[in-house]
């Protein structure tokens, strides 16, 4: 079960947020609403995906100085597909992912995954991966800006939640608060993982 | 010199293919964005100037030399009352605080706005993005061509009013100079 294993690697052990402390940059940005968290999450996801399958395949076909250029061409090719299906087909999300939509390109993770896991491995494990990343990457965000717009905002995916008299803590939607929050969340979830790790020796 | 040549080489064929994809994906979206910049537009003359008004884009003349001297212009439309002209909505970009506003600010021929709506926006939730909310754009009916347009701010979102006044009172002065002879 090879494939679950790698799957499951990047949702925990290596989190790309929580445990790799990688792609933070869009992360606190975009977890103003949950809306966001989760669009921005998915179009890595495909993104993520999309470009470690290709890059995998053309693993042989790539000489190694150039991968870099490869890479890039590979991985902007694809956020800009995401972006112009987007932009036709689910416009809200669109703008209010605004310019963090076109960053995906210089996003760590998928750098990441296309130099450490798609450019020495298959096809089918390239794809796990990037699936495994991208939902490891989704579940950090919808997690942070759950937070962040509940008690930022008094609401959870638009609907307001507590009505007129709830102050909620400005400071939450505010670069400061995602901060703080991620800071909490990424704490939790170590202390989580490492209690599990050492009760299964 | 010939491994050089040979990585240029797998390079080009990489974006040459790349290219070629875009291509597709361009030409399999491009009709619905446009439709739904289309659909945007008529959406908000509609809030603004009431359903029963009938629109049509200005004279193309008249609106690229507009456009030529005021390059954030995108669009300009005629409100209709029967054959008559009964207003203006001016579609132009400005800048808030995330990025890009397009707005569509509509006047009538008295010198008063009409109404303005966001069409476009980046801003924050909660914060700059309440300037799509009606409490917002309300504050801008009534007001007079005559002098430049004011509005209580957006509490927290200071930034994306600006920007929204900027764009408005940019609106403004063309109504004022080209228009509403």
């Amino acid at each position: 079960m090879k494939l679950f294993k790698i799957f499951k690697n990047g949702i925990i052990q290596d989190n790309p947020i929580f445990v790799q402390l990688i792609g933070m940059c869009s992360t606190l940005a975009v977890t103003t609403s949950v809306s966001n968290g989760l669009a921005m999450g998915l179009a890595v996801v495909v993104v993520l995906m999309g470009s470690n399958l290709v890059i995998s395949l053309l693993r042989n076909s790539t000489p190694e100085k150039i991968r870099i250029p490869a890479f890039v061409i590979v991985i902007a090719t694809f956020v800009t597909i995401v972006e112009m299906f987007m932009k036709a087909y689910a416009q809200p999300i669109y703008q209010s992912l605004g310019i963090f939509l076109p960053l995906i390109v210089v996003n760590c993770i998928i750098f990441a995954r296309a130099e450490a896991f798609a450019f020495k491995n298959g096809p089918v494990a390239s794809l796990i991966d990037g699936l495994g990343m991208g939902l490891g990457y989704t579940l950090a965000l919808v997690t942070l800006s759950t937070v962040r717009e509940i008690f930022g905002a008094g609401s959870f995916f638009g609907i307001s939640l507590f009505g007129e008299s709830f102050q909620p803590a400005g400071i939450l939607v505010m670069p400061p608060g995602a901060f703080i929050v991620l800071g909490i969340l990424i704490g939790i979830f170590n202390v989580a993982r490492r209690k599990k790790a050492t009760s299964q020796i | 010199m010939r491994e050089t040549l040979k990585l240029g080489i797998i390079l080009f064929i990489f974006t040459v293919v790349s290219a070629g994809v875009l291509a597709m994906s361009n030409n399999a979206t491009k009709g619905k964005i446009a439709e739904l910049e289309m659909a945007g537009s008529l959406g908000a003359l509609q809030e603004i100037f009431g359903e029963d008004a009938k629109f049509q884009p200005l004279d193309e003349g008249k609106q690229n030399e507009i456009i030529e001297a005021n390059p954030s212009v995108v669009e300009i439309f005629v409100a209709l009352d029967g054959d008559s002209a009964s207003g203006y909505a001016i579609k132009n970009v400005s800048k808030g605080f995330g990025g890009d506003l397009v707005l569509m600010t509509g006047f009538n021929l008295d010198g008063t706005v009409s109404g303005m709506r966001v069409l476009e926006h980046s801003e924050t939730p909660g914060l700059g993005a309440r300037s799509e909310e009606p409490e917002f754009t309300n504050r801008f009916i009534g007001k007079s061509v005559s002098e430049e347009i004011t509005v209580e701010a957006l509490s927290g979102a200071t930034s994306t009013t600006n920007g929204v006044l900027a764009g408005v009172n940019a609106a403004r002065e063309i109504f004022n100079s080209q228009l509403s002879n």
